[in-house]
């Protein structure tokens, strides 16, 4: 039997090597998934383009994986709000009924609640319906207008009488009542 | 009886409309003479900035023309857009408005002139079509395929009547190139070749946020897109290159050059099968729409429609169809073929073919005339969101950089899930669609 050769020691480029910060940056490289979580206005958004390309390029087998790392981010420590949304954006692309428990308490905030349906507008899945349903009472102003807007795009019907109740609510402002004039509209359009 | 309504029947029935309904192509109207207030079509401008003035300066010398309001959300713009109108009508009447919707509350405007950033095309001439309003609505038609089919589904619904900004189709050289090609006459087509612009605005990789200048309201500015802090670089004419606002050169100038090459396949309602791309997109920095464009569609005729970005500095696209005769090319400045005698042949055909394209020879008075006999404009929104979409595919395929299959029937990618959800965009509240 062979021998093993002897491990080689690893190289140490002396200080004023030109390549040597290189090679320390490069080892040091962290990880896209961790650092989309720091994003903020005008940062370096170089690893936010990484992830997104995983994204929009991943094979379906491979999505479950990635939304569950999105999933991970939004309860990563030191999220900022410019990170949260890009996250929210990336499961717009690939989110299932896998991301709606996690994403859901962002909706029922109004700071957050427009993030909250970009991830969850394009998923088809009776749970976001309900999530929606259940955030018109704790929502106002732009952000419960918004979110009266998607229910009427997703044609949730079963919607439709708390809906109406808000359009007949002098008590809310005219931008929510108008949306709800126009998605009571939509719900009861004959197709 | 709603005054607006008695004035457009009483338009319907004044022998000029009967000359309309008979002869395609008008002289303007203000030669005609002085045209009495009760008859003039009354307008108002959403969006006053860069593309607006060229839009002002030729309204404002239509004779049957009244331009009643203007509204901008930049103070700066809007005084200047409204001085300009009551400079040339000599009085002060020209409302300014910062919202858009107390523009199209008003009863007494019948069309809106729609010159915002893409991402607020369809809002705002979806209101104004709610309003009552014929639109013209700058190109690119809007940012996202649902939007695009929205704003048909709101011409329809309320009967108005929607031009698109393409206005080369009421340009000669393109209007007889696109006729002479659907008459056959460069035999069987096989491919499109269409060259686009460069961006022609860069900035550094960082930019920061900066305070929203005084008279600029910045959360009306941004709308239904994601909010994102104002930075100057980042607003007027530059939202072209920030994929939240628009789609860079792929729709400000694909628009005009797909157009072009949807009009000649006869695709006004329909189009490709399928588009495959690879452009390349910056990877940080303020602006995210591809700095290299390159993708490929296949129509169902196996027609191949290529376009790409130029680095030749010229600013102008053109577009060159391949045929058994060899190859056309058009573009704003020139028409060039394989063959010169192909050129004395498209001229000399105009009119003549058993295919004749809707004719005309000024956008904006094909949408006044349209306003008048309730005719579809040449630009219909329709085929100004089929090209949008076309646009659209190629900008989603550079993306996603695999080949994708479309429906252009039910306008959905074929087995493409995220392709599908890239079709429409969410909007910030209480911004919706609906």
């Amino acid at each position: 039997m062979a021998e093993k050769s002897p491990a080689r020691p690893p190289r140490v480029r002396p200080e004023n090597d030109p390549f040597r910060a290189y090679e320390e940056q490069f080892v040091a490289s962290p990880d896209p998934w961790a650092e989309i979580v720091k994003l903020d206005h005008g940062s370096d958004r170089t690893f936010g383009s990484t992830v997104r390309a995983m994204v929009m390029n991943a094979e379906p087998a491979q999505r479950p994986a990635m939304e569950k790392k999105l999933i991970q981010a939004l309860a990563a420590p030191g999220l900022t709000a410019v990170g949260q949304l890009f996250v929210c954006r990336m499961l717009a692309l690939i989110g299932t009924a896998e991301c709606v428990p996690a994403v859901t308490p962002l909706l029922n905030d109004k700071a957050t609640a427009d993030a909250a349906r970009f991830a969850l507008d394009g998923i088809e899945n009776p749970a976001v319906d309900a999530a929606y349903r259940d955030a018109l009472g704790k929502l106002s102003g732009d952000a419960k207008a918004g979110l009266i807007g998607s229910i009427a795009l997703r044609g949730d019907r079963t919607a439709l009488a708390a809906i109406q109740a808000i359009q007949a609510d002098a008590k809310e402002p005219a931008a929510v009542r108008t949306a709800a004039a126009r998605a009571v509209e939509r719900l009861t359009a004959k197709s | 009886m709603n005054p607006l309504l008695s004035r457009r029947a009483f338009l319907r029935n004044t022998s000029l409309v009967s000359a309309a309904a008979a002869f395609p192509s008008f002289l303007p109207s203000r030669v005609l003479g002085q045209t009495a207030p009760s008859k003039k079509i009354t307008v108002g401008f959403i969006g006053t900035g860069n593309i607006a003035q060229g839009h002002l300066d030729t309204l404002l010398g239509f004779d049957d023309v009244r331009i009643l309001a203007v509204c901008d959300v930049d103070k700066v713009h809007r005084d200047l857009a409204a001085a300009k109108v009551n400079a040339a009508y000599g009085n002060r009447d020209c409302t300014a408005y910062n919202d858009f919707r107390e523009l199209t509350a008003r009863a007494d405007i019948d069309a809106v002139m729609v010159c915002t950033p893409d991402n607020w095309h369809a809002l705002n001439a979806i209101e104004a079509m709610r309003n009552g309003k014929d639109v013209y609505v700058e190109k690119p038609l809007t940012l996202t395929i649902e939007e695009g089919r929205a704003m048909v589904s709101a011409a329809r619904k309320y009967g108005r009547v929607a031009q698109t900004g393409t206005q080369q189709r009421s340009s000669r050289r393109f209007h007889d190139t696109a006729e002479f090609i659907r008459n056959g006459g460069m035999g069987k087509l096989s491919r499109i070749e269409i060259l686009i612009p460069a961006n022609n605005k860069y900035v550094g990789a960082n930019w920061k946020p900066e305070p929203v200048p005084a008279g600029l309201d910045w959360d009306l500015w941004v709308g239904p897109a994601p909010f994102q802090p104002y930075t100057r670089q980042g607003c007027h004419y530059n939202f072209r290159f920030i994929l939240d606002y628009a789609a860079g050169q792929v729709t400000n100038w694909g628009a005009h050059y797909i157009d072009i090459a949807q009009w000649a396949l006869g695709m006004d309602e329909s189009g490709p099968v399928e588009v495959v791309g690879d452009g390349e997109f910056p990877t940080t920095g303020l602006f995210s729409t591809a700095t290299k464009v390159d993708f490929t569609c296949r129509y169902a005729s196996g027609v191949a429609l290529r376009c790409r970005t130029r680095y030749d500095g010229v600013s102008d696209g053109n577009v060159r169809f391949f045929g058994e005769r060899g190859w056309v090319d058009v573009s704003r400045s020139a028409s060039t073929a394989s063959d010169p005698a192909l050129l004395k042949e498209i001229t000399a055909q105009s009119g003549k073919g058993a295919v004749k394209l809707p004719s005309s020879l000024n956008h904006h008075d094909n949408f006044l005339q349209a306003i008048r006999t309730r005719a579809r404009p040449i630009s219909d929104v329709e085929f100004g969101h089929r090209t949008t979409t076309v646009c659209n595919l190629g900008n989603i395929a550079m993306q996603l950089k695999r080949p994708l299959k479309w429906d252009p029937a039910a306008e959905r990618f074929v087995d493409d899930a995220i392709a599908n959800r890239m079709r429409t965009r969410s909007m910030r509240g209480p911004w919706s669609l609906v």
